[in-house]
């Protein structure tokens, strides 16, 4: 279903997506929001992109890592290469994917390890506290205040997770359902 | 000894890795675990000698009672040693038996954990305890006897194991919640000073027989006794190790274990009795019947511990006294035996009593050991298995109106064994013949010295019994008795009624060695009988099983989701309706109509929009349009939730609307055309089903209004969001913090969901078939 309104919006509302949904996930501990609402706005945006552009074409793009390089010389020292390798993954990313002597790797990642992400998050959050001898899932916060994200603490790592998991299990439906 | 399980759940656990660093060297590591706690032991032997009881305690649940709890008397420490040491052997044997097998690091990795479990199980202290690892024990002979997963009769005995013994576990764990309650404690040293109180419980029937059926499944008593010749599919450091030495027993130390607590009653001695003798006799009638030397074994097994739980049942010092003799006579012995007849199925290739012959010149150390064992078990002299024998006659000739029963059968049985020990020790190696078996490989140090070591284990205790045994045993049967031990162990009692018996075993035994063949060929006479025997009913309740279910199954998962929901929904309203029939409030709407006056325009709008909405989904033609009118629906439910001050749920539901829109029309053009299959009474009834519903709900919201809505829990929500949970919004306080458990278990149920619906939808695509 590709139509060009719907395909030219949505490349520049996915950004907007995200930082909203982020920041709905992070106000959701003083107003309205959460990390199951953040989660879901955030998922919409990877949802309409596929909508458009089909499954492959949304993993290529925000799902998919290319890091490109080439084996190190012998004679080449350890550090130097890895200043050479940086350089290529970082500055020169368009010009390098056309070298001919350039092997790529990808690094994709899957929804099910967004979803596992999540899921881990989530749950040793509460590990803190059973750690420090209090029963399992026992808050601590800390005393600080970041403006716009408000307080830290273990809870709002537990909704990071919840945020995460939400993302990753839209987003692995809408793959499976759009693939078949 | 906390330490100890621990480090043999972690080197479990290890072994795969081991094996991938080590190679074959992974036996070192694997043995030394054993080899160091039966040091550990030892170290630990001269204080329980010595009359004290070692415990040591780490809480677990205490606010349940269940702790872990370990417990170390004469009976733990026997059984321990006898677990460790036994297991050092095995763990060195199977290394020269499965010798390049691909997977030797998983078995290993099973073969510990087994070990370790038993071991908990011997040396726990609470009852909840011996549970947990009594499962683990049998979990892991599943893994154990499945191991050559290739073999379709493998993985069939591995079930088949499992499920008469897990059920048996099932039972236990009924018998053991009930003794705790009849006790007033989990905790094994404390029950063990109450058997008065728990004999002449309300419960100590039912405990009785819940406790009985899981030691008579674990200990392959009758009628449950057909598991244990099927389980010797495992390899055979695994039947010797599981199911003649350890495993096994675990049923009989139970017995054991309980019985100052639940002994001594009539129904106590007289169901052990009763059960050990008729599968005493039966084990033995059977070995007879067969000629894999495996098969053999594993009924003389059954034979033997049939015989350990009779004595059990006779329950007076003497028959104890015999008890823990013969159990470390048969565990020397047979676990021997096992190991010889693995080296000559590993060698020969094959297991038929009657193709081997002569093969003390080729595989003479086995051979040796093979005659050390046969002779134990046999009976004769300077052996360990003399001074049991001798004390199973003399425990069944005691005063007692059974005595002669008793006696028949622990002679009949002493008879069988002779003949078998005679076949195994002698007959297969020692006997003269024109052409012996020839062997595929020759035997392999790794492979003879544990039975050697084992036998030799068994003349030293028989000729030194009184240096380290006697003690142990002693303070062994103490720990059944409950009262001090005096007795001594000795070869030689002079001409006595036993010793004349025990030659007259012998001489009977070996004429019944001689008319084996004859024996043998009467077998397939019994065919018939077992079409009624227990192993044949585990087969045919096993089919019906299976067959009930799939029809079960067929029948209310029969794939359409109208009838899941239909299902749901109709016992939900059936369910509310019964609560509601009889004692439920009544509803009073009279004093509440003019709240309808308070009706605001936009609520009625909504009202309108979601009605007429629904009205024209009942007419709609296109899927697309149904779909549209679905999304009505929700926005409106949204809407709803917003005017009624719930902007998260409402926030939460228009996300959701969005998005089930929008998978939705990703799908659509894949799904078949949209048409009004079923019935027009069909759809009437689902039109009734809603209506009822939607008025059962309406209803009971209409009730729960009617009062006033003041708990506490809300207001303390309110009180400490902000205080303790540092959040001014309360729902979302209570979502990640409060009840932060419940949300993690959502989410968990989410995650499982995401991963079954890919399950689903790819595995039919990689079928091949377009859904």
């Amino acid at each position: 279903m590709k139509t060009i309104i719907l395909a030219t919006a949505i490349r520049i509302l996915i950004p907007l997506f995200i930082i909203f949904s982020v920041y709905t996930l992070f106000r959701g501990h003083n107003h309205p929001g959460g990390g199951f609402i953040g989660g879901l706005i955030g998922s919409i945006a990877f949802v309409f992109h596929t909508m458009t552009h089909g499954p492959q074409h949304t993993v290529d793009t925000f799902l998919k890592l290319n890091l490109y390089g080439y084996p190190r010389q012998p004679n080449q020292s350890r550090s130097l290469y890895l200043m050479r390798m940086m350089r290529v993954n970082v500055w020169r990313r368009r010009k390098m994917a056309r070298h001919p002597e350039i092997r790529h790797r990808m690094i994709r990642i899957e929804s099910v390890y967004i979803i596992a992400t999540g899921l881990f998050l989530a749950a040793t959050s509460g590990m803190l506290g059973l750690l420090s001898g209090q029963p399992y899932m026992h808050a601590y916060w800390t005393d600080f205040y970041i403006p716009v994200l408000g307080k830290p603490g273990t809870p709002i790592l537990f909704d990071v997770g919840v945020y995460l998991l939400v993302i990753g299990v839209v987003l692995k439906i809408t793959f499976v359902m759009s693939e078949e | 000894m906390f330490l100890a399980i621990l480090a043999g759940f972690l080197l479990a656990l290890a072994a795969p890795l081991l094996y991938r660093w080590l190679g074959k060297w992974v036996y070192a590591p694997m043995a030394l675990l054993p080899f160091s706690i039966f040091v550990y032991l030892l170290t630990l032997a001269p204080a329980v000698l010595g009359g004290e009881n070692l415990g040591e305690l780490h809480t677990w649940a205490p606010s349940l009672n269940i702790n872990l709890h370990f417990f170390l008397d004469g009976l733990s420490l026997l059984f321990a040693l006898l677990i460790t040491g036994f297991g050092t052997l095995i763990m060195l044997y199977a290394v020269g038996y499965l010798k390049g097998h691909p997977l030797l690091g998983r078995f290993y990795l099973y073969l510990t954990l087994f070990m370790t479990a038993m071991l908990g199980l011997v040396l726990a202290g609470n009852i909840i305890s011996i549970f947990v690892f009594w499962e683990l024990t049998s979990i892991s002979s599943y893994l154990l006897i499945g191991f050559n997963q290739d073999k379709e009769k493998s993985r069939s005995s591995a079930l088949q194991a499992l499920l008469v013994t897990g059920l048996g576990g099932m039972a236990l764990m009924g018998g053991l919640i009930l003794l705790g309650m009849a006790g007033g404690s989990y905790t094994l040293s404390e029950l063990l000073q109450r058997g008065d109180v728990v004999t002449n419980h309300a419960l100590y029937l039912p405990a009785l027989v819940l406790l009985l059926l899981g030691a008579f499944t674990k200990s392959a008593q009758f009628p449950f006794h057909f598991w244990l010749p099927n389980a010797m599919e495992a390899p055979t450091p695994v039947s010797a190790y599981l199911h003649s030495a350890t495993m096994v027993k675990a049923g009989v130390y139970l017995l054991a274990r309980l019985t100052p607590v639940m002994g001594g009653t009539d129904e106590w001695q007289y169901t052990l009795m009763l059960v050990g003798g008729i599968t005493t006799v039966l084990g033995a009638f059977l070995a007879t019947q067969h000629v894999d030397l495996k098969a053999i074994l594993a009924y003389t097994t059954i034979s033997a511990l049939g015989l350990l739980v009779t004595m059990t049942g006779i329950g007076t010092a003497p028959a104890m006294e015999a008890m823990v003799v013969f159990l470390l006579a048969h565990a020397l012995y047979k676990g021997t035996l096992f190991l010889v007849a693995g080296n000559v199925d590993h060698a020969t290739g094959t297991r038929d009593l009657t193709q081997l012959t002569g093969l003390s010149g080729s595989m003479r150390y086995t051979a040796i050991a093979a005659l050390l064992a046969g002779m134990s078990m046999a009976g004769i002299l300077p052996f360990f298995g003399f001074i049991g024998k001798e004390l199973l006659y003399e425990a069944s000739l005691q005063e007692s109106p059974f005595r002669w029963m008793l006696f028949a059968v622990s002679f009949f049985s002493g008879m069988v064994f002779v003949s078998v020990a005679i076949a195994l020790g002698f007959g297969v190696f020692w006997r003269r013949s024109e052409s012996p078996t020839a062997l595929q490989h020759p035997d392999k140090p790794l492979l003879y010295l544990p039975p050697v070591i084992l036998a030799g284990t068994g003349l030293v205790f028989g000729l030194l019994q009184g240096f380290f045994v006697t003690p142990l045993l002693r303070r062994a049967a103490e720990s059944m008795l409950g009262v001090e031990q005096v007795f001594e162990l000795a070869l030689w009692h002079g001409f006595t009624l036993a010793l004349g018996l025990s030659v007259i075993t012998v001489l009977l035994g070996y004429v019944l060695y001689r008319k084996a063949n004859r024996l043998l060929s009467y077998a397939s006479r019994f065919n018939d009988l077992y079409l009624f025997g227990p192993a044949n009913l585990y087969q045919l309740t096993l089919k019906g099983f299976l067959a009930g279910a799939t029809k079960i199954t067929a029948t209310i998962q029969n794939g359409y989701l109208r009838s899941y929901i239909a299902a749901i929904v109709t016992a939900h309203i059936s369910l509310i309706v019964l609560a509601l029939w009889e004692n439920g409030p009544r509803l009073e709407l009279t004093n509440r109509l003019d709240q309808l006056s308070q009706l605001r325009l936009y609520e009625v709008v909504l009202l309108l929009m979601l009605v007429s909405a629904l009205v024209f989904l009942f007419k709609s033609q296109s899927r697309l349009t149904s779909i549209a009118i679905m999304g009505i629906v929700g926005y409106s439910a949204a809407l709803l939730y917003i005017l009624f001050g719930a902007p998260d749920v409402a926030a939460t539901q228009l996300l959701i609307e969005t998005l089930t829109v929008v998978i939705f029309v990703l799908i659509l053009h894949k799904l078949p055309t949209f048409g009004y299959l079923s019935h027009a009474a069909e759809r009437y009834k689902y039109i009734l089903l809603s209506l009822a519903f939607g008025a059962v709900m309406t209803y009971v919201i209409l009730i729960v209004k009617q009062y006033p809505l003041d708990s506490e829990i809300k207001a303390y929500y309110g009180e400490n969001s902000y205080l303790l949970g540092q959040g001014r919004n309360i729902v979302n306080v209570i979502l990640v913090d409060f009840r932060a458990f419940d949300t993690l278990g959502e989410i968990v149920v989410l995650a499982v969901a995401a991963i079954g619906i890919m399950a689903m939808l790819k595995l039919r695509m990689q079928k091949g078939d377009k859904p």
